[in-house]
């Protein structure tokens, strides 16, 4: 296990060198000159190449990205063209926001969408089911953009039962630890912060968790439906077992393999679906800055996330597959 | 709907009370988040709306208006050639540092922004920040600028002598970006101040949390009026929709950003009010004069007669715009009210065409290089001041242009793709606009026609329109350079250089219990007359 851990991770490496490339490339051949776009309206020729000799874009691009690897190497992800500051320690401030949204998110997913697969498929053909299938169908579909939209106007502005964005109330009296604001609330037993925090994260998780859910709950569907057609399942019932046993210990633990596998490749979706879910709800996670950066054209800000967004996406599918060894006992990577 | 539920059964179980308490704060929903709070470096409105409450200028605009009145400097004499001014500071006022605003350091912030070898110039250009207002309003840095000798010649007292007149001198003192910095502050933090401003104005900061709010705080030891809020909280909310739902849920007490379609759904709403800024922003199409059809003065004159102005400015301002007869807009002093607009005629637009040659119509145009290509009208994807509704005021224009037999195919691209066309001088037709920095018309004029010929402005080359904005810039009568923008505004019209199609009062909307609210045409606006009742 471990010398497969250790291959694995070896291998990422041209992946993240391919992804540099590729994140590189692509922010500097789309048109669109952060320099003028500084400028707006008053951009003037003189003051445009001084800005791109200022900021070192007058260099060929190669030169533009050995430079920009080399530093990357060291643990410098540049500075933010517009603003100037560091783009490490802003995107470490920003993260936990991010992270804070799509652990809720992928718990409202899982947590919701394993049940309603299950039953989906135990029920097959019933009302639940053609409920459960429907829901997933308009799930799927649901542009996260509209549906953070109505959310936020039909329970914040017509019942305003929840804030319509950020993470706390306006003159909440209270200082962070770790940006985990959740986990800073709970650690300094600060409850009306908690509270304050739990209620801002409903809705842009469930904007975020919608089509996750929806994925989630149609492989569990189809998933549990495949194993329950088959003979050992049979042999469990007619053994007596209690359909409650069967289902969660022998039919679910079976299904769960192609699960864990969505759920897995859903974590990468989640990190792109909080680019909007973020930017609707106001949630300062990195999704918004990335969005306000990308218009900027700041190359830096967009580099450093898009590469910092790349290594988690490369941990969470090396977890994911070290995963199924402890999913289906079968599977060992000596 | 399993949604739903659950979202209503969670928020009853955390419910305690709706919205916050937000008691003598006044909350304010920004389009996006400052770049920074030091006034001499930023550009932009968003963080000059934060930097206009924590600073103060020599001089400030009065009210809603672009006429200039005393802040830090209490009175000033100019002299008869107008080029040595002395000021008078009011005495008493002390930095949010406690340290004096005197004239030692108003000479101070003067040689910082103007000598590029002051410690504190030097060290934020190497930072990549760049003083970029003063280079633009006062002639550049150093031997360049205009400025010839700025000294303290009493404790408060302050002397500025000018190599030339420079007829907008006080109007561009009272721009936020020559607010007076608290020397000892931009000493102690450097290139990090616009984290840490210091000034004299009426409310201090107290946070800043990124990408979330800022947070002010009234500064009891203020010179001027007394705030009537305790706190001054500037959200950062992107998208204009949320925006409004803040507003409408009650979680902020005013925001700009309104979509036009939008304006409606504020005035039906009894518990909110709509403002509108005064208009000092006009948009416009641009013709490439290397493309050889609009190099004729008929086809351009065909196009003003075919756009009807006034239809769109009905139909897609949300009741804020305002029909543009030149480029500058009614609030500004040169402004032309002779000037006879072209009248919305497809019958004389169809006649010109047919003059000019082109009795199909147009549908393909030609560049000077011989290449031929469908015509193509660019708008921005944007929405901006002078064009809220870029499609759609587009599209409109179009179906009028089509009337007349002008087929235009509609393209944008994103903003920063646009500006980079725009400025290489490869739309051969665009839509875009000005607003105003400081209620000078040399601010709306110049910057487009005193270089004939620039890629940027669609290489549009007028040198007797330049003679006369250059001419008008050496002058100090406000009269005589009132008259010579009347006459550059005629110049303009007669030539069809562009065709000026709207001013707009940009919408903010509040809430009805905030009072005092002074919306102002630059779009910097003084928190300290706003109350929350």
């Amino acid at each position: 296990m471990r010398r497969y851990a250790l291959q694995r991770g070896l291998t990422a490496i041209p992946v993240l060198l391919g992804v540099s490339v590729l994140v590189f490339g692509f922010i500097h051949l789309i048109p669109g000159d952060p320099a003028v776009t500084m400028l707006g309206e008053r951009a003037t020729p003189e003051k445009v190449a001084e800005i791109r000799a200022r900021l070192g874009l007058d260099r060929p691009l190669w030169e533009q990205y050995v430079r920009y690897v080399g530093r990357v190497i060291r643990g410098d992800l540049g500075v933010s063209i517009v603003r100037g500051d560091p783009v490490l320690t802003d995107l470490l401030r920003r993260f936990p926001a991010t992270v804070e949204l799509a652990t809720a998110a992928i718990v409202v997913a899982v947590g919701l969408g394993i049940p309603i697969g299950v039953a989906s498929a135990v029920w097959r053909n019933s009302v639940v089911d053609s409920l459960a299938r429907l829901g997933a169908l308009i799930g799927v579909s649901m542009p996260i953009f509209w549906l953070g939209v109505m959310l936020a106007w039909f329970f914040g502005v017509t019942l305003r039962v929840l804030p319509t964005g950020f993470r706390l109330d306006t003159g909440a009296a209270f200082v962070p630890w770790t940006n985990f604001v959740i986990v800073d609330a709970a650690l300094q037993g600060n409850w009306r912060v908690l509270v304050d925090a739990l209620r801002h994260l409903i809705l842009p998780t469930l904007a975020l968790a919608t089509i996750p859910l929806a994925i989630v709950a149609r492989m569990t569907r189809a998933s549990m439906l495949e194993v329950l057609s088959r003979e050992f399942i049979r042999t469990a019932e007619a053994k007596g077992l209690s359909q409650r046993a069967v289902i969660l210990r022998h039919a679910l633990r079976n299904a769960l393999l192609p699960i864990v596998t969505v759920v897995g490749l859903q974590i990468g979706h989640l990190l792109a679906g909080a680019i909007l879910t973020e930017t609707i709800f106001s949630w300062p996670g990195i999704g918004l800055w990335v969005y306000e950066s990308l218009e900027a054209r700041d190359y830096a800000i967009v580099q450093g996330t898009s590469l910092f967004i790349a290594v988690i996406v490369v941990v969470v599918n090396l977890t994911t597959d070290l995963l199924y060894a402890v999913v289906d006992p079968r599977i060992r990577y000596d | 709907m399993w949604l739903a539920t659950l979202a209503l059964l969670v928020a009853v179980a955390l419910h305690v009370t709706p919205g916050p308490a937000l008691g003598q704060t006044f909350v304010f929903g920004a389009q996006g988040e400052p770049v920074q709070l030091d006034p001499a470096i930023i550009t932009d409105g968003i963080s000059s709306r934060i930097t206009r409450q924590v600073f103060d200028g020599l001089v400030r605009y009065k009210g809603p208006t672009t006429e200039v009145e005393p802040a830090l400097a209490e009175r000033w004499d100019v002299s008869r050639d107008s080029r040595v001014w002395t000021f008078q500071l009011r005495r008493g006022v002390k930095f949010h540092d406690g340290t004096p605003l005197d004239a030692a350091a108003v000479v101070w912030n003067f040689e910082r922004w103007w000598k590029s070898d002051h410690p504190q110039h030097d060290n934020q250009v190497k930072a990549g920040q760049t003083f970029e207002y003063w280079e633009a309003q006062f002639g550049g840095f150093d031997d360049k600028s205009i400025v010839a000798k700025v000294e303290a010649v009493g404790s408060h007292t302050v002397r500025i002598t000018l190599k030339d007149p420079q007829a907008p001198f006080l109007a561009n003192l009272a721009m936020f970006v020559f607010d007076i910095a608290s020397p000892s502050a931009v000493e102690k933090w450097g290139t990090e101040f616009g984290k840490h401003p210091v000034g004299t104005g009426a409310f201090k900061l107290v946070e800043w949390k990124p990408n979330q709010e800022v947070v002010l705080e009234a500064n009891t030891d203020s010179w001027g009026p007394k705030p009537r809020v305790k706190r001054v909280v500037v959200r950062n909310i992107k998208d204009n929709s949320q925006r409004l739902g803040a507003l409408k849920a009650g979680e902020i007490h005013g925001m700009e950003g309104l979509n036009p379609e939008d304006v409606l759904v504020v005035k039906s709403d009894p518990s909110l009010q709509l403002l509108l800024r005064p208009t000092n922003t006009t948009g416009y199409i641009a013709f490439n004069y290397k493309v050889k059809e609009f190099q004729d003065k008929r086809v351009r004159e065909a196009f003003a007669h075919a756009v009807n102005k006034k239809a769109i400015v009905d139909a897609l301002y949300g009741g804020t715009g305002l029909v543009a007869t030149q480029f500058q807009p009614p609030s500004l002093w040169g402004y032309n009210r002779e000037l006879r607009d072209f009248e919305y005629s497809p019958a004389k637009a169809q006649a010109l065409l047919r003059g000019a040659g082109f009795a199909q119509g147009v549908s393909e145009v030609t560049w000077d290089d011989g290449k031929r290509e469908p015509l193509v009208f660019w708008y921005m994807s944007r929405s901006r001041p002078y064009f809220p509704n870029p499609k759609e005021i587009a599209e409109a224009m179009a179906a009028d242009l089509a009337k007349v037999g002008i087929k235009a195919q509609l393209q944008t691209a994103e903003w920063a793709v646009y500006l980079d066309k725009r400025k290489n001088g490869q739309l051969p037709l665009y839509m875009l606009g000005w607003t105003g920095d400081n209620g000078d018309p040399d601010n709306f004029l110049c910057y487009f026609f005193c270089q004939p010929g620039v890629s940027r402005e669609g290489f549009y080359a007028n040198k007797p329109l330049a003679e006369v904005l250059l001419r008008a810039q050496t002058l100090t009568s406000q009269a005589e350079r009132a008259k010579l923008y009347r006459q550059a505004e005629q110049m303009l019209h007669d030539d069809v250089g562009r065709l000026f199609i709207a001013n707009n009062r940009p919408p903010l909307a509040f809430s009805k219990r905030v009072k005092g609210y002074v919306p102002h045409p630059t779009g910097s606006e003084y928190f300290d007359t706003v109350e929350i009742q």
